[in-house]
């Protein structure tokens, strides 16, 4: 090759990302070597999406600048990336289920002859790629109802087939099985020895050990440093990961922690979810913490009765409920604030009136008939109580800001007497203020006597709030953290699947 | 205590009043205009109450199409369950010696069974509405040529006639038959359960499935309903024909989502759905009948309603997205 090499395919210098209110990347270096693997490691919200969506051309950087191949790029849109040789695997899919593998790989650069597509040459082309690659494939079959691992492989053989040189991976075995993850690293070592450089972005700490040549740790937008993963120890990576102080308030609050409310038993869905048993006490607030994926969401849905659970019991005061719809919860005064207040949780369109009283229409009935002045005044109440900014219970709540609306949400759970509320990511999209606001309805609620379950991913939120901490990891209970023992190491290594060392 | 409703600006309320009667001051411009240019042809009473009883079928047609569309569906098998509950009410009837009122009260509840059925193939099977309800049209308009052979019924007594023709006092009677329903439907949106939970899940099947609401019920009560209605607008077309005629519903199902389209209703605008329809089924009849006055070819009057269609959509469409800019 006459051509200069340099050593590093991608080099980052000084790159800068913020959003309203977030410094999502602060000032990141970062280098990746010719046929490396390196792993991209950090919690939830460490800005390793921001990284690749920068990469990727989603988002424009506000700083800094992106060599790649020994040249400065400015990375557009997704087709700029993939003309310059950086293929992007997300962990949404990026495969069209009704066409066959080959017309998947090729789509948009169909072969051609005479103007038309040159079916037999796609074929043909495409089980080369696959025998290069190593792997058994049908690529006349439709991709609908294949395995998430076989439709993984057919987006890493369209990246290799356009002469990749970078392919960055999202968190690429997630929802792989042990067996299918090996797989995949037998195709990441393919690629490593054919010179191309992976990213893998992950927070496995097994996985890591296992394929990547060097890490580098991003925390709080920032990288941390970069080291060889040879002679670096899992203690070392786990300290590097966590360790960032305590910044923003929470308000105080005295727990008075009562009689068992509820408690879950062997919840398990088959897949993501296995054996998962807690319980909650009146007054108590119990904290979810875990990684995104972790089964979190999954575990409450099916406490809920938003969906289907393959085993596992539900108990109220002590006693077994059967609980297979959110009409069954609603009517145990069961509550769920969902993570996607907009699609799960309010009527946009409707005014806050019609919203607080969607769960409780009982509550505003007289004669049997819907009263007005009932539903005003119940509105009204819980405007003030919760203080909800809106110039009026008529308004629409698509023109209220995000915290305003997760309050309508939460009122018409109170409205609705609920005595278990299932807050998941409450303060997401949420800004600060509010946060604080949230907070505060949580503990007037725990003092209220009602049992709180709150997800949430941000680490200092969830030891503020929390009397006790459920930590999950792979759809499992990886650990129970009581306040006394509140530690984000403790907690972190639970997540990450790194307690057992 | 200061109360959070005061803060609502008079402009604002104005406007929001304009918003809601939208479709009526429409309605009253066309009026005004007709008024003028045909001279005094168009404000005779005889022209009036003749374009009063023209529009009485389809707006109880519309009627139940508005709590199918209110409830987030769209029904395409209305206009054959009015044809299936005419000719089958009919025959009953001729064919069979059946008491009047027994063989309308049938149809009236075969109109609930098969829009019950759609309901059923939607929420159940989850086959989207506008297929379900395409196969269901197919199924209805192939069971009354079944019935029917393809002939008109006829030999209706006086008091089926009456339904769709006669009148009590100087109020044609149905006249009385649509404002009833138009009313009743009016009642039950503002003031029951049902009708607050039939708008809920019409916005958002999800949020209100996750709020303790039996989304699938609503949903079937509500093709339900817009069967029944189908078929009360079947029986009325019948008696105003005096005959059981297997096609002459044929358009009826679109000309029903048009006046409710027209009127400015849709799943996510459900604020006085009801009245809001007849005006958009009065607003077609003028159209039509004001044409008619000023002697314009009857084909394009398709055109001009097409076009009104599509306007009344884009326009509400703009609304929304209008107000979405400035959330």
């Amino acid at each position: 090759m006459g051509q200069m090499q340099t050593e590093n395919i991608l080099c980052l210098r000084g790159v800068s990302k913020s959003f309203p209110g977030v410094k999502a990347l602060d000032n990141v270096d970062f280098d990746v070597r010719r046929g490396e693997v390196l792993a991209l490691a950090g919690e939830n919200g460490a800005g390793k999406s921001t990284l690749m969506k920068i990469l990727s051309g989603s988002y424009r950087r506000d700083s800094g600048t992106i060599e790649f191949d020994g040249r400065q790029v400015e990375i557009q849109s997704p087709r700029d990336a993939e003309a310059l040789g950086l293929s992007i695997i997300y962990q949404e899919l990026n495969i069209l289920q009704g066409l066959s593998v080959a017309e998947n790989i090729f789509l948009g650069r169909q072969p051609k002859r005479n103007g038309c597509v040159d079916w037999k040459k796609m074929y043909s082309d495409a089980e080369a790629l696959f025998r290069q690659l190593n792997i058994q494939m049908n690529v006349h079959r439709r991709v609908l109802g294949m395995s998430l691992a076989q439709q993984q492989m057919i987006e890493i053989a369209r990246a290799v087939s356009t002469d990749v040189k970078l392919v960055i991976m999202d968190e690429p075995t997630s929802s792989l099985t042990a067996q299918e993850t090996e797989l995949l690293f037998d195709i990441i070592r393919q690629l490593r020895s054919r010179g191309v450089s992976v990213i893998f972005i992950t927070h496995r700490l097994d996985e890591i050990f296992t394929i990547a040549d060097r890490i580098t740790v991003l925390r709080d937008g920032c990288s941390v440093g970069t080291r060889n993963v040879a002679g670096t120890t899992k203690a070392e990576l786990i300290s590097m990961m966590i360790g960032r102080e305590m910044t923003k308030q929470f308000p105080p609050r005295s727990a008075a922690i009562g009689q068992e409310l509820l408690r879950a038993e062997h919840i398990s869905d088959g897949k993501k979810v296995r054996d998962v048993s807690f319980s909650v006490a009146a007054g108590e607030v119990l904290g979810f913490y875990g990684l995104v994926g972790a089964g979190r969401t999954e575990t409450m849905r099916m406490v809920f009765g938003a969906d289907r659970r393959t085993a596992g019991k539900v108990f109220l005061h002590g006693r077994e409920v059967r609980i297979r719809s959110p009409r069954d919860s609603v009517r145990h005064r069961i509550a769920f604030v969902t993570e996607n207040r907009k699609e799960e949780g309010l009527l946009l369109n409707k005014p806050v009136r019609f919203n607080i009283v969607m769960v409780a229409l009982n509550k505003i009935l007289q004669h049997r008939l819907l009263s007005r002045r009932r539903e005003r005044e119940v509105s009204e109440q819980y405007v003030q109580e919760l203080n909800i900014a809106t110039p009026s219970i008529n308004k629409p709540v698509m023109f209220l800001s995000g915290g305003n609306q997760q309050k309508v949400v939460v009122a018409k759970w109170l409205l609705s007497d609920s005595e278990v509320i299932i807050l998941d990511e409450p303060t997401r999209g949420i800004d600060v203020g509010a946060k604080r606001e949230i907070y505060e309805i949580i503990n007037q609620l725990a003092a209220a006597g009602k049992a709180i379950l709150v997800i949430s991913s941000d680490m200092e939120e969830i030891l503020g709030i929390s009397d006790r901490i459920v930590v999950m990891h792979e759809g499992t209970v990886a650990g129970v953290v009581g306040k006394a023992d509140f530690s984000q190491q403790l907690i972190s290594e639970y997540a990450i699947g790194g307690a057992k060392l | 205590m200061k109360s959070s409703t005061t803060t609502l600006s008079k402009g604002q309320r104005v406007k929001d009043i304009l918003n809601t009667l939208g479709i009526w001051t429409i309605l009253l411009l066309l009026f005004l205009f007709l008024a003028v240019t045909t001279g005094d042809t168009f404000l005779r009473s005889t022209n009036l109450i003749n374009l009063v009883r023209q529009i009485c079928v389809n707006g109880v047609i519309a009627i139940g199409a508005t709590f199918v569309v209110c409830g987030g569906e769209i029904d395409l098998a209305s206009g054959k369950m009015a044809a299936l509950a005419g000719c089958g009410s009919a025959m009953l009837i001729v064919d069979y010696g059946m008491n009047t009122w027994l063989a309308i009260l049938i149809a009236l509840l075969v109109g609930v069974v098969f829009g019950g059925i759609s309901g059923v193939v939607v929420t159940l099977l989850k086959v989207p509405a506008f297929i379900a309800t395409l196969g269901m049209m197919y199924v209805l308009d192939g069971l009354v040529l079944l019935m029917t052979r393809g002939t008109p019924i006829t030999g209706l007594p006086d008091e089926y006639v009456a339904i769709g023709r006669g009148y009590a006092g100087p109020i044609p009677i149905p006249v009385i038959i649509l404002l009833v329903l138009v009313l009743l439907s009016a009642f039950v949106f503002r003031y029951t359960q049902f009708g607050r939970n039939i708008v809920t899940v019409g916005e958002n099947a999800v949020s209100s499935r996750l709020s303790g609401i039996n989304v699938a019920a609503i949903k079937i009560a509500v093709f339900a309903v817009g069967g029944a209605m189908s078929a009360a607008a079947g029986v009325m077309l019948t008696g105003r024909l005096s005959s059981g005629q297997p096609t002459a519903a044929d358009d009826l199902s679109l000309t029903g989502m048009a006046a409710v389209f027209v009127g400015g209703t849709s799943s996510t605008n459900t604020q006085g759905a009801a009245l809001k329809t007849l005006a958009g089924a009065l607003f077609i009849g003028m159209i039509n009948n004001g044409m008619n006055l000023l002697e314009i070819n009857a084909y394009w009057q398709k055109i001009v309603l097409g076009i009104i269609i599509i306007l009344a959509i884009a326009m509400d469409v703009y609304r929304t997205e209008k107000a979405a800019r400035q959330a």
